[in-house]
């Protein structure tokens, strides 16, 4: 008899559905996973898949609405036995995929494997910690990717040396300025008036044969590249809001840019064309 | 011919892997996206510049951007990336750069000129380029976006 009731109980437990965490609590999780996720430069399609995802494991439903500096997700019970809504703001980060990565994959190990929501928030801590980058190394790779970029516009030798010069100035200058925590229309303005009077070194001096390639490319790695695709694959997925405001941002970005390379130009008293 | 196109793939992937490390991509998949590059980019170049294609820039950026695409939903479950976290990086070298440049150029060109004859030509240089950029980067992202959807599973489940 004994024995029995052992077995019934092992069985029981076995089973037995996994206790569900509140809606409150996976909310306040989602709404920090969502900031973090919108901020790294994801898409709303990514961003509702992957929250969508959680909010199942957890046995919920989410509701979204995303605007363009903050989330705003409600957590409704399986049964609508209860409902909590949070607002978290879009966190201000650089666009990291190595974070966007490792997001995305948290979200299938939580639905895979069903971590509890402690792990999740344990995992999601270490993930928003620890995503840091050799900046020398980034220095580099970008001066040699305008350059590259200044020989795919048809620059000569000369032109990609000195573009590969401005670049790295610019984006040293851009380095300390992002970790003083300068305005970023103003990093862009600046970075853009430096790269632009040293890339025109090749005009003044002619040193090659391609001085207007030089300008005009020795400020493209401040292009806002990442915020112009996001916002076009915003509106092809209907979140015209946030796509709108992506846009806005790049064109600000884009404008300020353009105002240091002018001046830059005025400057050194070079014609646009 | 071959060795402007070898160049043309060697010069993308330099570019893509320095845009990969501004957009801090997984170290893991920079040689997926330099491939990528590579291989649209010489892609575009080849449909701009041979003398039976000779495309415009947006059908040859469009086409080009539909590869990455494509390429990049198949690759992402090898890179354990999303696609987009492939393609987008891949498509960099592919903004047109110079058409920005330009229109913002004329913007500031039309502003210091009053002379109807000149600020007309500094307007149509803001205008031509202006929406020649506009419309490259809606077809670029369209056509790398479109695989994504066709091929939804995969591509929504490369970082499982």
């Amino acid at each position: 008899m004994m024995t029995m009731t052992k077995m019934n109980v092992a069985m029981i437990s076995e089973t037995a559905e996994p206790v569900m965490p509140p809606a409150k609590s996976v909310c306040m999780f989602l709404s920090d996973y969502s900031g973090w996720l919108l901020g790294c430069g994801a898409t709303c399609i990514r961003l509702e898949k992957n929250v969508q995802r959680i909010a199942r494991t957890y046995g919920k439903r989410a509701e979204i609405t995303i605007t363009p500096r903050h989330v705003h997700i409600s957590m409704i019970a399986a049964d609508s036995s209860e409902t909590f809504t949070t607002i978290a703001p879009v966190r201000r980060v650089p666009v990291s995929f190595n974070t966007i990565t490792r997001l995305s994959r948290l979200s299938w190990e939580i639905a895979d494997s069903h971590l509890s929501l402690e792990e999740a928030s344990e995992r999601f801590d270490d993930i928003v910690s620890d995503d840091r980058q050799n900046k020398w190394l980034v220095l580099v790779l970008v001066s040699l990717a305008n350059a590259s970029f200044c020989r795919l516009f048809g620059g000569d030798g000369a032109a990609m040396a000195i573009v590969g010069i401005a670049t790295m100035a610019g984006y040293y200058l851009k380095q300390c300025m992002m970790e003083a925590r300068v305005d970023l229309r103003l990093v862009m303005l600046a970075c853009a008036f430096v790269s632009s009077v040293l890339g025109a070194t090749d005009y003044l001096f002619s040193v090659g044969t391609t001085p207007q390639i030089a300008i005009g490319t020795s400020i493209l790695y401040l292009v806002p590249g990442i915020p112009y695709l996001n916002s076009f694959s915003d509106m092809l997925n209907r979140y015209y809001i946030c796509s709108f405001s992506r846009f806005m941002d790049a064109v600000v970005l884009t404008g300020c840019l353009s105002i240091g390379l002018c001046c830059g130009m005025m400057m050194m008293k070079i014609g646009m064309f | 011919m071959e060795l402007k196109i070898i160049e043309d793939a060697l010069f993308a992937a330099i570019a893509a892997i320095g845009f990969s490390s501004i957009s801090r991509l997984p170290l893991r998949a920079y040689p997926f996206c330099a491939v990528i590059a590579a291989l649209g980019h010489s892609l575009r170049y080849v449909l701009m510049n041979s003398p039976e294609c000779d495309f415009h820039i947006f059908w040859a950026t469009v086409i080009a951007s539909f590869f990455i695409g494509t390429l990049a939903v198949f690759l992402s479950p090898l890179a354990r990336t999303p696609a987009e976290a492939c393609f987008f990086p891949s498509l960099l070298p592919m903004i047109p750069g110079m058409y920005a440049y330009k229109a913002f150029g004329g913007i500031a060109a039309c502003i210091f000129n009053d002379n109807p004859e000149t600020f007309n030509y500094y307007f149509y240089q803001f205008a031509y380029n202006g929406l020649v950029c506009v419309a490259v980067l809606f077809g670029m992202v369209v056509a790398a976006t479109v695989p994504v959807f066709i091929f939804k599973k995969i591509s929504f489940q490369a970082t499982r």
